[in-house]
């Protein structure tokens, strides 16, 4: 994708805000400045991390034949469940580097999980139904949230300190967009960060009919 | 229409027909426009057929190319249109194949090893299963990852980078195109592999090949050719249903750029002609063509039949009409050629045989009509000649010319009276038959002569004649025609006299007077009875004039007027006279015949005769008597002077009174 750079303000507010630890909150558009769902911001502090210990197991639902959530955000060594809630067989797989992994055809959930132990993104699919697709975006820090519908995600009680903020989205090209910033956090503060990122163009893949509507 | 070529063609191939048809005929007396009639009938005959027929021909052929044409161009609409939802369909078909290959989980799992052979030969087996000839497996970034035709090289940028555009473009990042692999025309497809979300560029080719040209010719019935334009701009066959003889043709056609896209034109490929319809292909920018092609000869065979029939009925309705232009002609100039010779047979005044024409036709009517005049003139003939025996045939013409009705016209006539002396002396003692003959044969000589003058008998009196100079038919000098006939009827008689003497049969001397005057000629008589004459006082003195001859011992005696009118000739005056039932004097005188040698001596002797009788009447009587003794010395046979002479002596001794003129009475004819 030849996508031109471009330019973007960052626009960081500092509030004092002392005796209690400092939010994050950020708003991400798209190179038309409609607001980006799906986008994950991250913080990652230099040295030891924020918490300790193993990370709580998470789960991919597959809800009517869509993976839900669409983008799920773990911590590195996550367990991740794969309940499937239809009523039909599902066969998820994943071809991406950080986890390759394919779940057979089933009913049910798993009794093992999956774990995801490297970093970055990993693209869900399902052999049987081509639209299916789900993301699950792997980061070595607690510290992160996923925009909403409005392009809005805040990350909450995060220490103060500095803070390396990283920016991904599933349709942005990693290697020309320049998202990492620097954030220099104090106790109670809540900052404001504005992305506005290119995004690259969805392809539509048909989806089999179903009772109440078409939904890709 | 007709120049003067087939005109002269039509002639000369009617002449071996003119040979047989008309031989009995006798073609060397057959005037030249009967020849020409036919041959302009024959002509106007074949001429308007030909007219006729070839404007059929025309038509009929014109009508059947169009319709044939229509047809053609109809069906190649249709066919056009079907290919190209048939190449819509494949298209459908082609992209379809490709989908399965970009959802195959087996695939998918193959391309996540990122081994090029794996890659390589899962496509391999993928184009296997569909068919295709060519398939091909693109990076989102546009790099080759491996491809089925070159299987050695991968990792180059893709060739055919505007295909995958044109998929980015797309929704779903499909897309189908005519694309030229090594200068080949293929249909491609792309899609995208879904490992869920586009990770490569799946690419499908078919070729478009003669096995795809072969199976649309089965569905449309038409040839159908792909071309393919060249780097040079030239167009190349990629696959066609064609001859192989014709895709030069078909090459040429195309670069000469007289066709329009989607418009139908005629190409012409190994003499034969081609209605062609050029559909570009979609999506190939214009780089492909096909070409549809349907025989306009092939659909013109049947009407090619029709025009064969045509022809053949063209010649047969020539032929027909030559023999009915020949048959007719024959009709009409046959009956005319007899009509002719019957003409040529009545100029030479044969009325005997009537032209034998047995029709019931308007011809047949002429000859009824001139068979009709032919009697009439037959009986016309006859009756003229019946005429010219009765009367002379100059008044037998002149009574046949106009309807004869009594009446007459004044007109100057010069009348000859001739009669032979002593006749009813010689009658006697011999037979009324030999006295006939006698007569007849007198009378056939000088009627020769009169007529052979110009001269009209008007009567035969007994012995006398009576002829006209003038009437019925004047001429210009008709007084000198009736001298000339009186010198040739004395030479006749002399003739006559010779034969006479040889027979022993009495010789006969006459006598003529001639006189020249206004008469009335004319039909005389009753209503039912009449003769054509002249009537008038010159009559009677011609008459007299005759009575006068043996007076004067004179063959012929002419009055003054006479003499007048014909004054070429050399006169001696005889007398001035009073005769009788008139009282006017005439003088009289008497044409002299001189003998060749003599004319000057002649004429010295008339001189000294008219100065006698300058002296006779002058009462110089001693004078006068002794110029007429010197005369009758001269010519004691000479009657004249003797009675001069003795009437002088009279004179003498009992000389006239005062009022004397000379004129001598006559009491008696």
């Amino acid at each position: 994708m030849r996508w031109p750079r471009f330019s973007f303000a960052v626009v960081a507010v500092f509030l004092a805000d002392t005796g209690a630890a400092a939010n994050v909150q950020v708003k991400v558009v798209d190179h038309k400045g409609e607001p980006l769902q799906y986008a994950v911001i991250a913080l990652n502090y230099s040295g030891a991390s924020g918490k300790a210990g193993r990370p709580d197991r998470r789960a991919m639902d597959q809800i009517d034949k869509e993976f839900v959530p669409h983008v799920l955000v773990v911590e590195k060594g996550t367990p991740v469940y794969f309940p499937n809630k239809d009523d039909i067989r599902h066969h998820v797989y994943s071809f991406s580097k950080p986890k390759e992994f394919e779940l057979p055809l089933y009913k049910g959930t798993p009794a093992k999980p999956v774990v995801f132990d490297k970093t970055g993104e990993v693209k869900l699919g399902c052999n049987i139904h081509d639209w299916m697709l789900g993301y699950i975006y792997v980061v070595d820090t607690p510290y992160f949230a996923v925009t909403d519908a409005s392009g809005k995600a805040v990350v909450a009680n995060v220490p103060a300190g500095t803070a390396t903020v990283t920016l991904w989205h599933p349709r942005m090209n990693e290697k020309s967009e320049k998202t990492d910033r620097k954030l220099s956090l104090t106790v109670d503060q809540t900052a404001s960060l504005n992305y506005q990122i290119k995004v690259r163009k969805e392809y539509r893949v048909r989806r089999a009919p179903r009772a109440g509507g078409r939904k890709y | 229409m007709f120049a003067a070529r087939p005109v002269q063609a039509v002639e000369s191939t009617s002449r071996p027909w003119s040979g047989s048809d008309l031989a009995g005929i006798q073609e060397d007396e057959m005037p030249l426009h009967f020849k020409s009639f036919r041959t302009r009938l024959l002509v106007l005959f074949l001429g308007l057929l030909a007219i006729v027929q070839i404007a059929a021909f025309l038509i009929v052929n014109t009508a059947t190319t169009n319709s044939a044409r229509r047809q053609i161009d109809s069906a190649l609409v249709t066919t056009a249109e079907s290919f190209r939802e048939l190449l819509k369909e494949r298209t459908g078909s082609l992209l379809v194949a490709a989908r399965l290959l970009s959802g195959d989980f087996a695939f998918k799992k193959a391309y996540s090893t990122h081994e090029h052979e794996t890659i390589l030969s899962a496509l391999n087996n993928h184009r296997h299963r569909i068919g295709a000839d060519m398939m091909f497996l693109v990076g989102m970034d546009e790099v080759t990852i491996a491809d089925t035709l070159h299987p050695d090289q991968h990792g180059n940028a893709f060739p055919y980078s505007d295909l995958i555009t044109t998929a980015e473009e797309n929704e779903y990042g499909e897309a189908a195109t005519v694309q030229l692999v090594d200068g080949r025309p293929v249909q491609m497809v792309v899609v995208p592999l879904l490992t869920p979300t586009p990770d490569a560029w799946i690419c499908v080719g078919f070729n478009i090949d003669n096995r795809m040209a072969q199976g649309l010719k089965e569905i449309s019935n038409s040839e159908i050719s792909f071309v393919a334009r060249t780097n040079r701009g030239r167009w190349m066959s990629a696959a066609s249903t064609l001859p192989e003889q014709d895709i030069p043709d078909l090459k040429t056609a195309l670069e000469r750029n007289v066709w329009q896209a989607n418009a139908s034109t005629i190409f012409s490929q190994s003499g034969e002609h081609y209605v062609s319809l050029v559909v570009p292909l979609e999506k190939s920018a214009n780089q492909v063509l096909a070409v549809l092609q349907r025989s306009l000869d092939l659909a013109l065979a049947p009407s090619r039949q029709l025009s064969l029939v045509l022809a053949g009925l063209f010649a047969l309705g020539i032929f027909l009409s030559a023999l009915a232009a020949i048959a007719i002609a024959r009709r009409v100039t046959q009956p005319v050629l007899t009509l002719v010779k019957g003409a040529h047979r009545v100029r030479d005044g044969d009325f005997e045989h009537p032209v034998a024409i047995n029709q019931q036709d308007e011809l047949g009517e002429l000859a009824n009509s001139f068979n009709t005049m032919m009697t009439g003139l037959a009986e016309r003939d006859r009756v003229r000649d019946l005429l010219g025996k009765v009367v002379s045939m100059e008044i037998a013409d002149e009574l046949l010319s106009k309807d004869i009705e009594l009446g007459g016209e004044e007109r100057e006539v010069t009348i000859l009276f001739s009669d032979v002396r002593n006749f009813t002396k010689m009658c006697e003692n011999r037979s009324p038959q030999e006295v006939l003959s006698i007569l007849n044969a007198y009378l056939t000589r000088v009627s020769s002569v009169i007529e052979s003058q110009g001269g009209v008998v008007d009567k035969f009196i007994g012995d006398a004649v009576m002829s006209l100079f003038g009437a019925p038919l004047s001429h210009a000098d008709d007084a000198s025609r009736a001298l000339r006939t009186a010198t040739g009827m004395c030479a006749a008689l002399k003739a006559l006299n010779r034969e006479f003497r040889e027979q022993g049969k009495p010789e006969l001397s006459i006598g003529i007077g001639i006189n020249t005057a206004v008469v009335v000629a004319g039909n005389m008589g009753s209503q039912t009875r009449l003769n054509y004459t002249v009537i008038g006082d010159g009559v009677n003195l011609a008459s007299r004039l005759e009575g006068l001859t043996k007076y004067y011992g004179v063959p012929v005696v002419v009055s003054a007027d006479t003499r007048s009118a014909a004054p070429e000739f050399l006169y001696r005056e005889l007398d001035l006279v009073c005769v009788k039932g008139k009282t006017a004097p005439v003088t009289i005188y008497q044409p002299v015949v001189c003998d060749p040698g003599e004319e000057s001596e002649t004429i010295a002797e008339i001189e000294e005769h008219h100065l006698c009788l300058r002296f006779y009447r002058d009462r110089n009587w001693d004078a006068a008597i002794e110029g007429f003794t010197a005369l009758a010395g001269k010519h004691p046979e000479d009657h004249l002077y003797q009675l001069y002479l003795k009437r002088l002596e009279q004179l003498r001794a009992s000389p006239p009174p005062a009022d004397w003129e000379g004129v001598f009475t006559f009491s008696e004819k």
